[in-house]
């Protein structure tokens, strides 16, 4: 079953792939892993993969990325994790770049807007989508529903979201520092 | 034109270590280049969402690229997806070496205890912000509301009780709405 070996080629050849059907965001990362890494090739087991999407949502950044770069790493050390990233990320890098160089000569075209016009309106739903999947991790006692109004309320007032991540982190730090504390 | 270049390359970096929630974790700080650079406008912004939307590719990654193309065209766009990408460079692969660790240490546990209610109101107030310059039309008054964007708005929201959450369904959904609602009322 896993005839390619996981050499620095072969990752990159299985994540530009994986670049390039990748719609969408980091939702259909799993499936699209599942199929080309776990049962294709063997690289890593079902187990590992769920593993490494759950530590791939409590890291910073892009859930898709943070994945690529366990699996590369798991592969190849850090050269896999900076292959598996940069040939992921290359196909909607240059259609990205292609769309924005010719955007000017089609905006005004009225289907485009048009188009436009329906995907922003999306966005509002998918991001009460995202909400939805968040909450239920996220919303869990008085605590934090407190904590998520005075964040929601400071943002709106147009406080730098860095500035009230930070301020969350070095609470988080501190609650962690006093439990440990009761707990010794 | 060197200040900028650095000035990119920071706010990227900053949008890629402090994203959390995926994808749309990003909007709140490209919200926030908005307001305070002249790189592009929150009208911009929502183009930018758009085509990063329906285009292959982490949608994080693709507004990155698209934001800093806006602002200094091809190497723009290199600087800030190469921002974007170095903070999780660094610290995933850290993590990787002590991720059976990692889930259960204490500080981890509480820090996410927090910040999961904080990127939670970030996302939310994104939500928010969109729907009042594109559905409220920026009136509170509720005076000049825009009922067809309200009627798809909503009609999105039925659908989310029969759909799947693949966000490319409703952004394919949603444009062909939108070209055919554009096309025959003009």
């Amino acid at each position: 079953m896993s005839c390619a070996k996981a050499n620095l080629l072969n990752i990159f050849k299985v994540f530009v792939k994986i670049g390039l059907v990748l719609l969408g965001g980091g939702y259909v990362i799993i499936p699209i892993m599942q199929s080309e890494i776990v049962e294709k090739r063997g690289w890593i087991d079902k187990d590992e993969l769920l593993d490494y999407y759950c530590v791939s949502q409590c890291l910073p950044g892009i859930i898709a990325i943070n994945m690529a770069i366990l699996v590369g790493y798991k592969l190849a050390k850090m050269k896999g994790a900076i292959v598996s990233t940069f040939a992921m990320s290359l196909t909607p890098f240059i259609s990205i770049v292609l769309i924005a160089s010719f955007m000017q000569k089609i905006m005004h075209l009225q289907y485009i807007e048009g188009l436009f016009w329906g995907v922003n309106l999306s966005v509002i739903v998918l991001i009460y989508l995202t909400l939805k999947e968040m909450w239920k991790k996220s919303i869990t006692d008085f605590f934090t529903i407190f904590w998520f109004v005075l964040i929601f309320l400071l943002s709106a007032f147009k406080i730098s979201p860095a500035i009230l991540i930070i301020v969350s982190i070095l609470l988080g730090a501190l609650m962690g520092a006093i439990k440990r504390r009761k707990n010794v | 034109m060197f200040n900028t270049f650095v000035l990119l390359f920071i706010e990227f970096f900053k949008t890629g270590l402090f994203t959390f929630g995926g994808g749309f974790g990003s909007l709140p700080f490209l919200y926030r280049m908005a307001e305070i650079y002249p790189w592009f406008s929150y009208h911009d912004l929502t183009q930018l969402i758009a085509i990063s939307g329906i285009t292959p590719g982490p949608i994080g990654l693709n507004m990155a690229t698209f934001a800093g193309f806006k602002t200094l065209g091809f190497f723009g766009s290199i600087i800030s997806s190469f921002a974007l990408i170095l903070p999780m460079l660094i610290i995933t692969s850290r993590i990787f070496k002590l991720y059976d660790k990692f889930e259960k240490n204490t500080y981890v546990k509480s820090v996410l205890y927090v910040l999961r209610p904080t990127s939670c109101a970030l996302i939310a107030s994104v939500g928010a912000k969109l729907f009042y310059n594109l559905v409220l039309k920026n009136d509170l008054t509720l005076a000049n509301v825009d009922k067809s964007a309200f009627l798809l708005v909503l009609f999105l929201f039925v659908l989310t009780f029969r759909l799947k959450r693949d966000p490319i369904i409703y952004m394919s959904i949603a444009a062909i709405i939108g070209i055919i609602y554009f096309i025959t009322t003009t």
